[in-house]
């Protein structure tokens, strides 16, 4: 009996994981196959090493029974005291190889496995780095996180486990069949007989259980997501005293989910049983021929000791089968998804003799820019402006008029499709991109902060900046006085997306950051929408001092904050229909003068 | 163990599911254990005396042992799939119902993601530690006690062995599982500062963008990526030293038992059918052993979520919620604060300090502020979504608090901060201000709320669906919605929370125009930011720091020249006093 110790990880029973519901296929197995092939680089010796051994383990395996037969026959039975020890003593030396070099085989296949998905995780984080915002624009968060989670942790699972196992399960049936034939055909049938038997039954059991999985994951799915807008709408929903109404709307889904739960699960809890009779009824079929056999005289009780084991042994490779082979296929599907990032190519790249920068002097011109983010509608049409080193430009119009697209043409977040952008009369896409960005400080609409702390959020906008520099950038921003007063000051840790802080803290901060960024552009993208009118104008006292000889654009709600412009365009469907300083555009009593005068009367 | 007993009561409905379940497996176990018994005694008797019969009926038995413990495995995986889905559906069931009824300030503290984790996945595995409990924690225990059992009272000679080998296993086994658990604890932070890296990358792509932080991030991935690789590395090669250890051990006790049982055979003490039985039951052994420890292992990891469970549902509500039963009274709408005061934390600083202001109905009164002045705290308290700490309000003449909250909160058109939508028709959440609403006062209250010019340029018109979190509209439209549900009750009591921050400066006076044109008899509280948003209200509220630091009316507010006027200045009013 020697590979009991697998069947009892595999003999657990209970709801186990395996109904995730309908597998995917690969597409191209084969390429994909290979692709993970070649990825494993200069681990293929020790993974060709692991491979050998599971084929010398799997043999092992078969030799323990055999010769436990051999023993009760030509040992035991004759009372041959010293040949049972002398064999008991070989047959302790298989065992301890064999647990040796089944160690030996996960060590390295384990090692193998981990260090190549390390490197495909890091590999594919680093492609999402380098892909544009047109990419993400396409897809889903959610999705993309599943291909660095999910697709990559399933990956794994096959590899370090999955594939070893089909290997030994395949190696094993092959092995089994081999040494019962060559011991008695007879017998060699009648425990083979309940194998076909096993595979129908499970693979009935497991169609009808994942068909109904399927049911009880979208009733579920359908319930949480209830219950999450209900719970996260908690406010509203007392405040209309609608309670009942979503109790019974509740209660109406909780009950499909038990219905729909109840079949799933229990078609999946006759898995345990059934394969747990199919194991009995082979194991009686074997002794009770095995015994009548034996009774005329042409087996021995040695042999019906080795088929006994052997017909054990052969239970777990089938019952696992259908399981690891759909492991197996979602793990290279889901490699097949990551690869597909892999092969993107981001849309806006380096020419090839890009020019570096260290310093702009700030002049920066649109000339006939068109752009759109699909196909279908241009968001700026023909736009022309020139902004000269030094000058502040304001880009004022209502939501959706392309002041942000802008802001995104400029530093190449998105590359044009008609006209041309210049910075100091060269196009930007001469430039290389980094050095671009790197010229262009911005504060974005969308104050994105990361985990960590309040100093290294801010240190972000200068990697080599020095705890004065941080604090009086802060000081700048007017977050200094908000930021004393937190727990561990600049030290305090904020989680991902800055959750625990106000959006004007969160304004404030993103303020900071770009304050301390060196550049020569400065971007302001409705930097203060959510700090009060006071603060504003502080920051903006502040600010004079940062924007002292570099260009700056500024889009802001509140116009107040930008009468002080140079030049304000004014934009309205994807064009600039005014332009001018504050006075003149008043003068011109437009759509700017329409603006104005509406924030301030009813 | 107290919170096993608290949950008690909803598995009482199917407490004779839960108790024949492992009754059954009882059965089911018997069955496996009789076998190698038999077959010893196939070996022994049958064989060793060429005993037809005896092999066939003994067979016979074998198959017929095999037949009955099928059915009770298939009724007890019938019964304890029953008992484990009927009761997390009842627990969840309940534990809505209480979610529902929680106030505003239960759910502040206990965290809105908390109970979406506590009806999502706690319930989950609690379901999950049921059903392993009935199943497997039953069988593993007995297959393991019973085949001690069924060797000591046939092959005592070689249970010396069993003496020996168990409690090696035991010990593997409790090491292992000890530290790994440490191990897998280590591998689990691993996984989430991997996730929040990769979250937060692609959230913020665009400040990592603009900033060129690329290789920065990266090199930032790199650590958390290789530390995981590390920490998955040192607990998967630790469970997989398990295995081989387990092997050998079982595998020595084996030689060991041909060995010794050779000697016994040779003193003709026992047969070698009993050789062959014990080794069937030393693999039975492991088998129960293994099981059980893996099992426990998932169900110990239940035991914070029954806590978590429990805990809400113990949760006291601090104000009662809506009793649909209430008779409802039209309200007039007179509303005044008398030295209220409020606090979240209880016991840190006052949010709200001694405020007292009166409002009569079909007045319109302005309240204005910076950020974190108690603004959106005084209007919940209109609605009572929190209860004063101190002070009193009443409406028309009558404490707050001596009204049903459904009555109460019926005759309040409230439109908050957030524009929260839910899935389903616009027409359905525009109706979730008044149930039985006409469709002219649906299109009415539409058109007031300046939302009739998006709607009818959809093509489902007031029938278009939202998306979860209304992802298919815009923030202006979102709020234009928002306030159609409040308008569509003609409330006695309207307030709006700075909800008109995402609409044009167009759409806002047309909304403001409505208001004053139709709700002329309520009593209207306005928050916002913009003075152009409170030019004509009756009086005007200025708050500071939690304290009413002016009132009046615009004008008077400016003659002032204080905290309103810079407010004034700063939003671009003229330095001239307006004409009065």
């Amino acid at each position: 009996m020697n590979n009991q110790g697998k069947n009892q990880m595999s003999s657990i029973r209970g709801p186990r994981g395996m109904m995730k519901g309908p597998v995917v296929k690969p597409k191209n197995a084969k390429k994909t196959l290979y692709r993970i092939w070649s990825y494993m680089g200069k681990r293929k010796p020790p993974l060709a090493a692991a491979i050998i051994l599971v084929i010398v383990t799997s043999l092992l395996n078969l030799l323990g029974p055999y010769l436990i037969g051999v023993i009760i026959d030509e040992h035991i039975i004759p009372k041959d005291i010293s040949g049972t020890i002398r064999m008991s003593l070989i047959l302790a030396g298989i065992y301890i190889t064999t647990s040796l070099l089944t160690w030996l085989q996960t060590y390295l296949m384990v090692n193998v496995s981990f260090t190549t998905i390390g490197m495909l995780r890091q590999d594919l984080f680093a492609k999402l780095q380098t892909l544009s915002l047109r990419f993400f624009d396409k897809r889903a968060h959610g999705e993309l996180m599943s291909r660095v989670t999910n697709d990559i942790d399933n990956l794994n699972n096959a590899l370090s486990q999955s594939v070893i196992q089909a290997l030994s399960s395949i190696l094993s049936l092959v092995g089994i069949t081999i040494a019962m034939f060559s011991l008695n055909w007879i017998l060699a049938i009648i425990t083979l007989i309940v194998i076909p038997l096993m595979v129908i039954i499970v693979r009935q059991i497991l169609k009808r259980s994942s068909e109904n999985f399927v049911k009880r994951q979208k009733d579920l799915g359908e319930l949480n997501g209830f219950v999450e807008e209900a719970i996260s709408g908690g406010e509203v929903v007392t405040l209309f005293s609608k309670e009942k109404d979503f109790l019974t709307v509740f209660n109406e889904r909780n009950e499909q989910l038990r219905s729909s739960a109840t079949k799933a699960e229990t078609f999946s809890g006759f898995l345990g049983p059934v394969t747990n009779f199919i194991n009995n009824l082979g194991l009686a079929l074997v002794i009770g021929a095995g015994a009548f056999m034996a009774v005329q005289g042409s087996v021995t009780v040695g042999m019906i000791a080795s088929f006994v084991n052997y017909s054990r042994q052969f239970s777990r490779p089938i019952s696992q089968m259908a399981n690891l082979v759909n492991t197996i296929l979602s793990a290279i599907a889901g490699a097949e998804r990551v690869f597909a990032i892999m092969d993107e190519q981001p849309d806006v790249t380096n020419k090839p003799n890009a020019l570096s920068v260290t310093k702009f002097a700030g002049d920066v011109a649109f000339e006939n820019v068109s752009f759109g983010y699909n196909d279908e509608k241009m968001i700026l049409k023909d736009v022309t402006l020139t902004a000269k080193k030094g000058e502040m430009v304001a880009l004022v119009g209502p939501t959706g008029s392309g002041k942000t697209t802008i802001i995104n043409l400029l530093t190449r977040f998105y590359d044009i499709s008609n006209g041309d952008i210049k910075i100091d009369g060269r196009s930007i896409s001469d430039y290389n991109i980094h050095d671009l960005r790197n010229r262009i400080g911005i504060v974005l609409q969308d104050t994105y902060l990361f985990s960590g702390t309040i100093a290294d959020n801010i240190r972000f906008g200068r990697l080599d900046a020095s705890d004065e520099e941080v604090k009086s950038a802060a000081k700048m921003a007017n977050a200094h006085s908000f930021i004393k007063h937190l727990p561990q000051q600049y030290n305090t840790v904020i989680s991902a997306g800055g959750g625990n802080l106000s959006e004007g803290q969160k304004q404030l901060l993103s303020i900071a950051r770009a304050m301390l960024s060196d550049c020569d552009i400065l971007i302001l993208d409705e930097a203060t929408s959510n700090i009060d009118t006071k603060t504003e104008i502080d920051i903006q006292r502040g600010m004079s001092n940062l924007l002292k000889g570099k260009t700056s654009f500024v889009i802001a709600h509140r116009l107040k904050t930008i009468e002080n412009a140079d030049q304000i365009l004014v934009l309205k469907d994807g064009q600039i229909i005014e332009e001018g300083n504050h006075r003149e555009l008043l003068e011109k009593q437009g759509f700017y003068h329409k603006l104005y005068t509406q924030q301030f009367t009813i | 163990m107290n919170t096993i007993k608290s949950l008690y009561p909803y598995l009482k409905p199917y407490k004779w599911l839960a108790l024949f379940a492992p009754l059954l497996m009882v059965i089911e176990v018997l069955a496996d254990l009789l076998q190698p018994t038999i077959m010893q005694h196939i070996i022994d008797y049958g064989i060793a005396n060429n005993n037809q019969t005896y092999v066939i009926t003994r067979s016979i038995l074998m198959l017929m042992l095999a037949l009955i413990g099928l059915a009770a495995g298939i009724v007890c995986a019938i019964l304890s799939t029953k008992a484990a889905v009927n009761f997390s559906t009842d627990i969840r069931k309940s534990l809505f119902e209480k979610i529902e009824n929680l106030s505003n300030s239960n759910r502040d503290k206990l965290g809105t993601g908390h109970l979406i984790t506590v009806m999502t996945n706690d319930v989950t595995s609690v379901q999950n530690a049921l059903n392993m409990t009935l199943k497997v924690l039953v069988r593993g225990p007995l297959l393991f006690a019973g085949s001690i059992v069924i060797v000591l009272l046939t092959a005592r000679s070689l249970f010396p062995i069993i003496v020996v080998v168990v409690p090696i296993l035991f010990l593997c086994i409790w090491f292992v599982i000890t530290k790994a658990g440490k191990l897998f604890k280590k591998v689990q932070q691993s996984v989430d500062r991997v996730n929040t890296k990769v979250q937060e990358n692609l959230s913020g792509m665009r400040v990592v963008k603009a900033y060129v932080r690329e290789s920065y991030e990266i090199n930032q991935f790199k650590e958390a990526n290789s530390s995981l690789t590390r920490a998955n590395m040192s607990a998967v090669q630790l469970i997989s030293l398990l295995m081989p250890v387990i092997l050998f051990v079982v595998n020595i006790g084996m030689v060991a038992t041909l060995w010794l049982g050779g000697l016994q055979v040779e003193a003709g003490k026992i047969e070698a059918g009993v050789i062959l039985a014990f080794i069937n039951y030393l693999t039975i052994i492991l088998n129960g052993l293994m099981s059980s420890s893996m099992v426990l292992m998932q169900i110990t990891r239940a035991f914070p979520s029954a806590e978590r469970i429990d805990s809400v549902l113990k949760t006291k509500i601090d104000i009662p919620p809506a009793n649909s039963a209430a008779q409802i009274n039209r309200l007039k709408g007179d509303l005044s604060f008398q030295n209220v005061t409020y606090s979240y934390s209880k016991n840190g600083e006052n949010v709200l300090k001694d405020i007292s202001f009166t409002a009569r109905h079909g007045e319109t009164i302005g309240i204005i502020g910076s950020t974190g002045s108690g603004k959106s705290t005084l209007a919940k308290l209109i609605s009572r979504l929190y209860d004063p700490d101190g002070g009193e309000i009443f409406v028309d003449g009558k404490n707050l608090t001596d009204y049903d909250v459904k009555e109460l909160r019926s005759s309040i058109g409230f439109i908050p901060q957030k524009a929260t939508l839910f899935t389903g028709t616009i027409d359905m959440n525009i109706r979730m201000g008044k149930d039985h609403a006409s469709s002219s006062e649906i299109e009415d209250a539409a058109d007031f709320a300046c939302a009739t010019e998006f709607i009818e340029k959809l093509p489902e018109r007031y029938e278009y669906p939202l998306t979860r979190g209304a992802t298919n509209l815009s923030g202006g439209q979102k709020q234009r919605l928002s306030i159609a549900r409040a308008f569509v009750r003609k409330p006695a009591i309207l307030v709006i929370d700075d909800a008109t921050s995402a609409l044009d400066a167009v759409s806002e006076a047309q909304v403001l125009k409505h208001l004053k044109e139709e709700f002329a008899d309520a009593t209207v509280i306005i928050i916002a930011s913009k003075i152009s948003s409170l030019l004509h209200a009756d009086h005007i509220i200025v708050m500071d720091e939690g304290k009413i630091a002016e009132q009046g009316t615009h004008e008077e507010l400016l003659r002032y020249r204080s905290l309103y006027y810079d407010i004034y200045l700063a939003q671009g009013g003229k330095e001239v006093l307006p004409s009065e």
